[in-house]
């Protein structure tokens, strides 16, 4: 305790002016509840690569087709032009027909990107809408748990087939099926969070001060869902984009004349053995989408936990 | 080290990282426990009390660490501690804590007294049946009737107050020298926290343990303590026995904590407000970490950290007021209010105990 | 009723699902509220003091009694204008400041809720104004308008939600436990801002917590509940100085007060429920002096009168 007792000027013994508001200061810290997500998120390296390979992925494939002269569907009489290997005028070879793959890669990322975005719209859409519904109408609880329990209970993959063999296979049929069951998901996910904060003080104080049930929703309720409502999205795009392919893979995809991640790995599998590069590139592309969007959205939801803030 | 400190703590330091930011939790923390008092430490959340008591049973998060200083036990250094070996020999068997949740010290799926034998087996060595017998006598001292039934009833089965008591119990069961105490009572109700306040002081008397109790509540300190140390961000400002720190404080920032007490404040008078809040602990602080809120600062608070000036052999405070070279600067009036009361008390000592509710 | 009855409360019962049972939190309770006083209600957890506060403002539906406001019914089925009469004119100050602001709304948004609910500005001006007087008159700088709540402390949160309360310009505040989240250095900065402004403005409180001790320092009266039911009520000072109910006198010897010489040489009392004989008479709501109510039957009444 004892330390050696430093030279002070008798001059600073004098009664120091007292600033209130500096005092009311000094509880006071600038935070900002996005800036700390964006500065939480943007910390790591490895999620600003991902963001910005998802960036690129996505404005190149939806410019390319604007710009490339080239047709995905071009096919050549020529059987030079066949099973033409990587680089020799076509960056990705070309398939069994001489069409080229650097073109059909291109345009069966914009068709997969444009699903998975759409089906992510979708359930999530619906999903916020009903779940918040289902939070906070009482009676809505009874019946939803029931749909929850159906839709949850049969197995996706069966549920999936059904559908395309019922429907004929198209870019809808798929947006349809995937989105019959994605929606109760995170309707649920949103229920549960509705709960949680349905009977927060804070919407106590809302409820004495009259508010009504509309501004409640807007205010109090969907600005907490928005970040887990952001990861939710991020992680249907990816999802989506598998089942497509899934879908493609056991011949249940998409018709054949629309070129998408699916079509390309299906095709691509048949000439595997002599071809490798023409399934090799397409599971590349895709591994890199899927991938990226599962860990950026992972990132998002940790970055936007405010526990995370400093 | 006096041979009547069972623990005493110096300079400590205690930092913890948060994603590339330091907060600094103990600036140079200061106490002494001795043998077979009650010690309460006072403060508001942040002052680090709560970490103070964590680095006794070498409990601090992993991101946290004893910078410098020390926490000598025994003629040991608890502070130079870094394996889980050299701990087992004191956690729980030598240092027992109480925390404020009880239900986060029980398991919800064994049995109370399974808990507490298992806890007092492990220390004592003793076989099932005899550990078994002290238990049920443990779970009788602390005020938990009918032990045997309780014995085996799960937490759930217990009010907040029984399981308070059961997880005394279980502090207590292989018998510690000193007993830690985190706001044990803050999270029960007033009736039933009379009751643990209680129960805490007769263990202490009868089990000659020293007790370090931490409280945000000054109710709670003049009730079961003999001596008291108040913290403010990270470090001790005051410490004192209670009489001399209630009655006599020097610290300016004692003065408003109890000035600001509705307990002791006149009816239809303002009360003594500090304010603003107390300093980010991320930030350096310079000088007197209270100057910024104190009316009463002197200019020299905001250059100079104070150093602890001895008020007496029992009381000391960190204040630059009590530097000779500083002016006479008068306490609060509530403060002095509380001094004739103490003069009056010394004169008739009697008069106090008629009050039932307390004078104000 | 008399002329200065702000609220009555009277024969108000509320009952809670419980599986198939109904719980009774709040039973028969009856009391008055004066204008421009400060009523406490005290009673531990469980108790019903904070379900009390939560009927008055319809948050719970009362299963038993009614409650006036002003002479008008704010209870049961009322129309809107004695709605609107309610949301504007009775507000509430809650416990924990960190969880009642709405953390994704800036503080402007917070404070002028209920004006926009009510429509009471007549433009943006006007609004921004009111907000400005409101974060002004608990001691805040209207800068902070634009903030976020997580940007403040405890305190000045709490004060934040005190001028959430304060622009709707109300006759009475509940405050419910608006002290014991807070930390010990704070707490004397909400009690004197809500002292100063029951003086300055003639403010009502019906004021719910835990702690006897802090509630004697800002009360006119104070009224104890045990387990859903009035015990005693009395003036502050005549409920210190003659408690008469045994559950009253354990509170009073509970609470720790800040005073070693006192605690020293107290002696606490437990309340233990099975000493009242009620076989002999149900218990009654009784005036033992004036002023001073306490739940006992004859015998008991009786006993405390002498």
């Amino acid at each position: 305790m004892k330390r050696p007792m430093p030279d002070l000027a008798p001059e600073l013994f004098r009664p120091a002016l007292f600033d209130e508001a500096a005092a009311e200061l000094t509880g006071y810290a600038h935070y900002s509840y996005w800036r700390s997500t964006m500065r939480t998120f943007l910390k790591s390296p490895v999620s600003i690569f991902l963001l910005a390979l998802i960036v690129v992925l996505v404005t190149a494939s939806f410019i390319y087709p604007l710009v490339s002269p080239t047709d995905p569907n071009r096919v050549d009489l020529d059987t030079a032009t066949w099973n033409m290997e990587p680089g020799s005028g076509h960056a990705f070879g070309t398939d069994g027909l001489g069409r080229d793959l650097w073109a059909r890669a291109w345009y069966g990322t914009r068709t997969s990107m444009l699903l998975g975005l759409i089906i992510a719209i979708l359930d999530v859409g619906i999903g916020m809408i009903a779940g918040a519904l289902w939070g906070y109408v009482k009676r809505l609880d009874r019946v939803m748990t029931e749909i929850y329990n159906v839709l949850n209970n049969i197995p996706q993959t069966v549920f999936l087939i059904l559908l395309t063999y019922i429907m004929r296979p198209g870019f809808w049929t798929i947006v349809v099926a995937l989105c019959t069951t994605g929606w109760i998901g995170i309707a649920r996910f949103v229920r549960n969070k509705v709960l949680m904060i349905r009977d927060a003080e804070y919407n106590i104080a809302s409820r004495c001060l009259g508010t009504p049930l509309h501004r409640m929703i807007l205010k109090n309720v969907l600005p907490y869902l928005v970040s887990i409502l952001i990861m939710e999205a991020a992680l249907t795009i990816p999802y989506s984009i598998g089942s497509e392919v899934f879908l493609g893979f056991i011949g249940l995809g998409l018709p054949l004349d629309t070129v998408s991640l699916g079509n390309l790995v299906n095709l691509g599998k048949n000439n595997f053995m002599l071809y490798p590069y023409q399934l090799t590139w397409p599971t590349l592309l895709l591994a890199a989408i899927t991938i990226s969007f599962y860990i950026v959205g992972n990132r998002f939801a940790d970055a936007s936990d405010p526990r995370n803030h400093v | 080290m006096s041979a009547d400190n069972i623990l005493e703590v110096s300079d400590l330091r205690v930092s913890f990282s948060l994603r590339g930011k330091m907060l600094t939790a103990l600036r140079g923390t200061s106490l002494e426990l001795r043998r077979g008092e009650t010690l309460a430490v006072v403060g508001e959340s942040g002052s680090g009390k709560s970490v103070l008591a964590k680095t006794f049973l070498g409990m601090l998060d992993k991101n946290g660490r004893v910078e410098s200083g020390s926490i000598i036990f025994d003629g040991q250094d608890l502070a130079r501690y870094t394996t889980e070996k050299q701990w087992l020999g004191i956690r729980g068997k030598r240092i027992a804590m109480i925390f404020q949740d009880p239900m986060t010290a029980l398991n919800p799926l064994k049995t109370v007294g399974e808990q507490i034998r298992e806890a007092a087996a492990l220390h004592r060595g003793l076989d099932r049946r005899t550990s078994r017998l002290a238990v049920i006598e443990t779970l009788e001292r602390v005020g938990i009737g009918e032990p045997e039934l309780r014995y085996r009833q799960f937490p759930h089965e217990f009010s907040g107050g029984m399981r308070q008591r059961a997880v005394i119990a279980a502090a207590v069961a292989c018998r510690p020298e000193v007993l830690i105490c985190d706001e044990p009572t803050t999270a029960l109700d007033v009736t039933v926290q009379a009751q643990i306040l209680d129960l805490i002081k007769s263990l202490q008397r009868d089990l000659h343990m020293s007790v370090l109790f931490i409280t945000h509540d000054l109710g709670v300190v003049a009730s079961v303590a003999q001596r008291v140390a108040v913290m403010y961000s990270g470090q001790v400002v005051e410490e004192g026995s209670v009489e001399e720190v209630f009655y006599d404080p020097r610290a300016p920032y004692t003065w408003a904590l109890l000035a600001s007490l509705p307990q002791l404040g006149v009816k239809g008078e303002e009360l003594y407000s500090i304010k603003g809040t107390p300093p980010s602990l991320f930030k350096e602080i310079r000088g007197d970490a209270f100057a910024p809120r104190n009316p009463q600062a002197l200019e020299v608070d905001f250059v100079e950290e104070p150093p602890a000036f001895p008020v007496s052999p029992t009381h000391w405070a960190r204040t630059w007021l009590l530097d000779p070279r500083a002016p006479c600067i008068e306490a609060p009036r509530s403060i002095m209010r509380l001094r004739e009361r103490l003069s009056k008390a010394r004169k008739d000592p009697g008069r106090a105990g008629k009050a039932s509710g307390g004078e104000a | 009723m008399s002329d200065d009855t702000i609220l009555s409360v009277r024969g108000l019962g509320v009952e809670f699902p419980m599986g198939r049972k109904r719980f009774t939190a709040v039973d028969g309770v009856s009391f008055d509220l004066r204008r421009g006083e400060t009523f406490s209600l005290v009673g531990e957890s469980g108790s019903g003091k904070t379900t009390i506060g939560r009927a008055i403002m319809r948050i719970h539906p009362i299963s038993k009694g009614e409650i006036l406001f002003e002479g008008k019914r704010v209870s049961g089925r009322i129309d809107a204008s004695a709605e609107r009469l309610l949301r504007q004119r009775i507000q509430m100050i809650f416990q924990d400041p960190m969880a009642s602001l709405n953390e994704r709304a800036k503080i402007d948004y917070i404070v002028s809720e209920g004006l926009y609910n009510f429509r009471l500005f007549k433009d943006e001006a006007e609004r921004r104004a009111k907000v400005e007087k409101a974060l002004r008159d608990v001691g805040l700088i209207p800068e902070f308008a634009s903030r976020f709540p997580h940007e403040f402390s405890g305190g000045q949160r709490q004060r934040i939600g005190i001028a959430r309360a304060l622009v709707m310009e109300p006759e009475l505040l509940i405050a419910d436990e608006p002290i014991s989240a807070l930390d010990v250095s704070i707490r004397s900065q909400v009690i004197n801002l809500m002292n100063r402004l029951k003086r300055d403005r003639g403010l009502t409180y019906l004021f719910i917590a835990h702690d006897l001790s802090v509630v004697r320092f800002i009360s006119d009266r104070i009224a104890v509940i045990y387990r859903g039911r009035l015990v005693e009520l009395a003036g502050a000072e005549e409920l210190f100085a003659h408690p008469l109910h045994p559950y009253t006198r354990a509170l009073l010897s509970a609470v720790p007060l800040p005073d070693p010489e006192v605690e020293r040489l107290k002696k606490h009392v437990a309340y233990d429920p099975s000493i009242h004989d009620y076989s002999q008479g149900k218990p009654s709501w009784s005036e033992v002096s004036s002023g001073h109510f306490v739940l006992g039957n004859e015998c008991e009444i009786r006993g405390w009168k002498a």
